[in-house]
């Protein structure tokens, strides 16, 4: 027998003593790499994103989109690798969101944008400021957050304690950013007193100018005498209250008037603007306090490529120094959000997974080749695995959910190598056809070629995965990498470690002389009747053809059916959720905190809440998905968010999912009641999008698009199963329009900017200045502004004045500095706030969201259900509109929709999915071309591939699970591994033959010889699967894998070597018949 | 101060708790202190007086909200008056304030007009307390 590659190899290492010293070093730095590997919970997605503030004061929405966005738009849609631009044009300012292609280098995406925007900032309009570029990260997202609360310390109390803790935290290395959410900083206020100001003849402005002028100091230079440099300082910062109190701002008669005459000077919290409170609620420890707490929570984000439960170990323990110094006693700290210990818990969780998956897979093989045989693929297993580990630190990948459910996912497949080779040394063994060494190397030689082949049918089959592109990219391409380095290394270790260890550990059986014959196996007895009445006659032949054919097309009825439903990715059990809560535009902070307490009073009822914290007019610290829904941005007083933390789901029996189910609606009747919507928002499974069902309305005017929005928000209502609906558009909200009398304005020397300016010091308050003090970590504001109580209604404006400039503007005849009301120069008109302009790939759109829960989990059912009721729907012009699925609307002349959300993502994985699996079938068909030189027998072989959907497709109906992303990377590795099994029956039907044994003959025997290697690799992928079975998001992959691989395997086992007889009959009597 | 690690192992939670307890009845014996007490006492308090939140009368844009100013309670810069549901239940809510007129206090949001605050705020009456109206309710809704 010729040696091939698998010989070679097997013979140099087969008795080397460098074989051991390989399998012992492997493992160490495997060992290493797991520890040095940082640990995270979800994999590191690099999606380079782009926020550009560009303030355009002054402007209505419709000029800032008109002059701002669209321009900006247009040049940065020309930068190469720019995904899609989102914009919003506001009143004021514009939003601009660039979103690069998932994968950009983030850096080198800068760069181009900034140079980009540089050469298009001279095209702006006069006005527009310089914009401010904020790239959003995943690294942004905080891994910890710590909850300062107390019963007897305010919110400005509680700030400075933790700006004092956070000034300590930073000097953690490895820390990211460190954030304060909530509490008041200290600031001097300035609060003008409107009758003290006419009365001492002094203005807004002109306060704030005295005291920016008053508050300087620099270095003017140096005198140099008698060898000496003498160093000259001139000015002096302000330092306190009482320094800015002493501040002249005006002379009246003949006596300097001070700031104090015309001001009350505070020193202390800032006004009000967030309510920040914090609880415990029904499933809190026993003894918890059970009322609702002022608080601030600082959050710890981490460095890039950092160890998430490193650095929470590390703060928590500086947190516990720090007890008795920064933070005084009154006020306690609670950990609110801590992902380092969520990733470690997952990390371990899945490494015991992978350990058990191990242990049932050696079970299964010790089943069938006894302890040895076990022994001999348990070695087998931690050096693959160790390999593969040590390439994940090395390609800079981490230990998350992703990585190491491609583990657990190759664990089955892995040990099929070493199974198959270390089987057929055993069978070798037990024949005693040669001295052992001589048996080994040929039960090498006889099966290494084939497992070379298989191994990389398999490889083929899942590497295509990689492409996989958007979003849901990184999440997946860890498991092709993961899986095809795997499979590799198994390769290896099968080729060189496995001979070494079986031919020590395998014992030659003694006191069994006869000579071996296959006849007298159980296997054959048992093949040879399954197989022989389907040789011999073709009538049987065809109709268990039929039979298979009626399962396959009945698998495959359950999808339209219903039966399985499609979905992305089901929802994972989580600790947390959110309740995202926007009461109508306009509703005071007051009101929002009102309604948000009311709802976390509900949820403070939930058996399974165990804490919640509310944050109103700043937002609750974001996750991922708030990171790409930009919830940083929700810090309106009309917005709050509320953070629930639920008890840890090992003490809870309900899914976190469904938790959130139950509650929506009793959080919705709470803010129905106060005219709010809220929602409830679940930690998507997969990558985040703006909502799970979103539909673009895009047309030829805003009013007709929010209209078209409204029939829309209707058809969702109706729909059973869709909730949290909401439309991405403004109420209409009072304005004041205070119009400049332009002509009695100039008669009288004011200019337009000074009544803007004054009214805006008068009423949002300007900072004209810090404090110069060592002592506070928070900058200290210097705010000018009116009192609270001065500022409440369009009356209080009266009393307000500017002074004229004068004869230098030459319009007026007044002398400069003449006290002239305000109300003297504007007319006030009241309007209603123009709404803001969303865009997204240069058109406009209106965006209608809603979520799906209950009566369907799958957005593409309630969508085709939605579409009916939405052609129906009547526009102006009476054309029926067409949800698009996939393509952007050609024109805007008409009125159009397009669905997105989850959907977008659902549908560019499953065409990538759907196209890998394509690619996946020619390698296949390409690589046994090339081994077997033959066109028809790959496609004998790649029977086997349909023949796994008739476990499938029923295996997720029994489960009542979804088919997911999952469930087809499960399918599509379950191809190349049935394939695999195909090629070691029909290889050695082709060996015996090639001795000279008869057709029929060749295939029973074949069958024989290689089921017990096909159900044992097709077991330990069975076996190996059960413990995903377990977890919400891999499940799909665990049912494909179990359902499709036993009935493909049964199937396989009878129905390849059928075809195979059929062909190759046909074809030998062809070929008879010419020699004839 | 404590520091409760939720994600901790349960053992080591329990062991926190009753310390952390301690702690509090120890360190704290402030007005909230009493809050927590009062809250899971089932009877009812008796309360001197209950009043609607006003307006001056006006309609349109010069319509204020209005409560009495000893209603009214700080916390820091928070201001709160405790309100009476439907249910008798004491709830606390933030306001906001405005200028003062004739002993009374400008709400500028928080409340709605109708609503019943306690006239005189008593830090006992904490989260919770049911309350009971006494005879002086309807003098005050009369005199509006």
């Amino acid at each position: 027998m010729n040696e091939g590659i698998a010989g070679k190899l097997a013979k140099q290492f087969i008795n080397s003593k460098i074989t051991p010293l390989l399998m012992v070093a492997s493992l160490l730095v495997g060992i290493m790499a797991t520890f040095m590997t940082p640990r995270e919970e979800e994999p590191q997605i690099v999606v380079p994103m782009v926020d550009l503030y560009i303030p355009y004061p002054g402007a209505a929405p419709a000029e800032v989109e008109a002059r701002v966005a669209k321009p900006i738009e247009r040049t940065l849609t020309e930068i190469p690798g720019v995904d899609f631009v989102y914009s919003t044009s506001m009143p004021d300012f514009a939003l601009v969101t660039v979103r690069y292609k998932v994968g950009e280098d983030a850096e080198r995406s800068m760069v181009k944008l900034w140079s980009t925007l540089m050469k298009n900032m001279d095209k702006m309009p006069p006005g527009v400021q310089f914009p401010l570029m904020k790239k959003v990260s995943i690294d942004d997202v905080p891994v910890l957050n710590l909850t300062f609360w107390s019963k007897t310390k305010n919110p400005y109390e509680l700030r400075q304690s933790a700006v004092a803790v956070a000034d300590e935290l930073k000097k953690i290395s490895n820390i990211g950013d460190v954030e304060i959410k909530g509490g008041l900083k200290r600031q001097i206020k300035i609060e003008l007193n409107k009758a003290k100001l006419q009365q001492y003849n002094v203005s807004p402005m002109q306060i704030a100018r005295q005291i920016q002028q008053g508050n300087s100091q620099m270095t003017s230079g140096d005198f140099k005498q008698m060898n000496e440099e003498i160093v000259v300082r001139s000015g002096k910062f302000l330092e306190s209250a009482e320094e800015v109190s002493h501040i002249v701002v005006g002379i009246y008669g003949a006596s300097p008037v001070y700031l104090r005459d015309v001001a009350t000077i505070v020193d202390g919290p800032e006004e009000v603007n967030n309510y920040n409170f914090f609880g415990f609620a029904a499933a809190a420890p026993k003894g918890s306090a059970t009322g609702e707490y002022p608080a601030v929570t600082l959050t710890v984000a981490k460095r890039k490529g950092g160890d998430a439960s490193v650095l929470a170990d590390k703060v928590m323990s500086r947190i516990e120094g720090l007890r008795k110094t920064a933070i005084p006693a009154g006020i306690t700290v609670t950990e609110t959000r801590n992902y380092g210990a969520t990733a470690s818990e997952k990390v371990f969780t899945l490494l015991e997974h992978l350990l058990m998956a191990v242990v049932a897979v050696t079970v299964v093989v010790g089943f069938f080749l006894g302890w040895r045989g076990a022994l001999v693929v348990l070695a087998s297993v931690p050096i693959t695995f160790a390999l593969t580990l040590l390439i994940y630190y090395l390609l800079d990948y981490s230990l998350n959910r992703v990585t190491l459910f491609a583990l657990i996912f190759v664990t089955g497949i892995v040990v099929d190598d070493s199974i198959i080779i270390a089987e057929n040394i055993h069978r070798h063994f037990a024949m005693k056809r040669q001295p052992k060494l001589q048996a080994a190397i040929t039960a090498i030689n006889e099966v290494g070629n084939p497992t070379i082949l298989a191994t990389f049918t398999v490889i083929a089959a899942v590497l295509p995965m990689v492409f996989v592109s958007g979003l849901m990219g990184p999440y997946m391409s860890p498991m092709p990498i993961g899986a095809s380095l795997a499979m590799v290394f198994s390769l290896l270790v099968a080729l060189i470690a496995t001979p070494w260890l079986s031919y020590r550990l395998l014992k030659t059986e003694e006191g069994h002389h006869e000579e071996y014959d296959i006849t007298k196996t159980g296997y054959y007895k048992l093949f040879n009747s399954i197989l022989s009445p389907f040789i011999e006659s073709s009538f049987k032949r065809w109709v268990a053809f039929g039979v298979v054919g009626l399962m396959l097309a009945g698998a495959i009825a359950l999808v339209p059916l219903k039966a399985v439903q499609m979905k992305m990715l089901p929802f994972d059990n989580k600790n947390e959720f959110q309740v995202i809560l926007d009461m109508p535009d306009g509703t005071s902070l007051e009101q929002t905190a009102r309604v948000a307490k009311e709802v976390a009073a509900y949820l403070k009822t939930v058996p399974e809440v165990q804490s919640y914290e509310y944050y109103v007019g700043t937002n609750a610290p974001i996750n991922f998905n708030g990171l790409v829904r930009h919830y940083y941005l929700r810090q309106k007083a009309n917005m709050a968010d509320i953070q629930v933390n639920l008890v840890h789901k090992g003490d809870r029996k309900a899914q976190s999912h469904d938790i959130a189910k139950r509650v929506r609606p009793g959080v919705q009747k709470i803010a129905l009641r106060y005219n709010g919507n809220a929602k409830i928002v679940e930690i998507p499974p997969g990558p985040p999008v703006l909502s799970t069902l979103v539909a673009e309305i895009y047309g030829p005017s805003q009013e007709q698009q929010i209209a078209l929005a409204q029939q829309v928000k209707k058809v969702y209502e109706e729909t059973p199963g869709v909730v949290d609906v909401d439309v991405l558009v403004e109420e209409d909200q009072k304005v004041y329009n205070l119009v400049v009398n332009k002509e009695r304005a100039a008669f009288r020397g004011v200019s337009a900017e000074q009544i803007a300016q004054t009214l805006r010091m008068s009423l949002a308050g300007i900072d004209v200045g810090v404090l110069h003090t060592n002592s506070q970590l928070d900058p200290v504001a210097i705010q000018v502004r009116l009192p609270q109580s001065g500022r409440t209604s369009i009356q209080d404006l009266s009393g307000i004045f500017v002074q004229s400039q004068g004869m230098g503007t030459l319009t007026t005849r007044l002398r400069a500095g003449q006290m002239i009301p305000l109300s003297e120069l504007v007319k006030v008109e009241e309007k209603i706030q123009a709404k803001s302009i969303y865009r997204k790939d240069l058109r406009r759109v209106v965006y209608v969201t809603a979520d799906v829960a209950g009566a369907t989990e799958s957005p593409v059912y309630a969508m085709l259900d939605m579409d009916k009721k939405i052609q129906k729907l009547k526009v102006p012009g009476g054309y029926a509109i067409n949800p698009l699925y996939t393509a952007n609307p050609t024109s805007e002349d008409k009125l159009s929709m397009k669905w997105d959300g989850e959907w977008q993502i659902t549908f560019e994985v499953f065409r990538d999915l759907g196209t890998a699996f394509a690619v996946v079938l020619v390698i296949i068909y390409l690589l046994i071309i090339g081994w077997f030189q033959s066109f028809k027998t790959p496609l004998i072989m790649m029977i086997a591939i349909p023949l796994s959907l008739v476990g499938i497709i029923p295996g997720h109906w029994l489960h009542g699970a979804f088919f997911t992303a999952t469930s087809m990377i499960g399918m599509i590795a379950l191809a190349g591994i049935m394939v695999r099994n195909s090629v070691l029956l029909i290889d050695f039907i082709q060996i015996r033959r090639a001795e000279g044994v008869d057709l029929k003959q060749a295939v029973i025997e074949s069958a024989a010889v290689r089921t017990r290697p096909i159900i044992l690799t097709s077991g330990a992928v069975v076996i190996g699967s059960v413990v995903m079975l377990f977890d919400p998001i891999f499940q799909g992959l665990a049912i494909s894998l179990i359902w499709g691989g036993v009935l493909s395997t049964i199937l396989t086992l009878v129905v390849v070597p059928i075809v195979y007889y059929m062909v190759e009959k046909k074809s030998t009597v062809i070929a008879k018949n010419k020699r004839v | 101060m404590t520091i409760m690690t939720m994600s901790m192992d349960r053992k080591k939670r329990l062991f926190l708790f009753p310390a952390f307890l301690a702690l509090l009845v120890a360190g704290c014996g402030n007005g909230e202190q009493k809050q927590v007490i009062s809250a899971s006492q089932p009877a009812p308090v008796a309360v001197g007086s209950i009043v609607p939140v006003r307006t001056n009368g006006e309609a349109g844009a010069r319509e204020l909200l209005l409560v009495p100013a000893t209603a009214v309670f700080h916390n820091g810069e928070l201001a709160g008056v405790l309100i009476v549901g439907a249910d008798n239940r004491i709830s606390q809510r933030w306001i906001r304030t405005g200028r003062s007129l004739n002993g009374d206090v400008v709400v500028l949001g928080g409340v709605d007009k109708g609503e019943l605050v306690v006239g005189t705020y008593n830090p006992g009456l904490g989260e919770g307390v049911t309350v009971i109206k006494s005879p002086n309710v309807t003098e005050e809704v009369q005199s509006k």
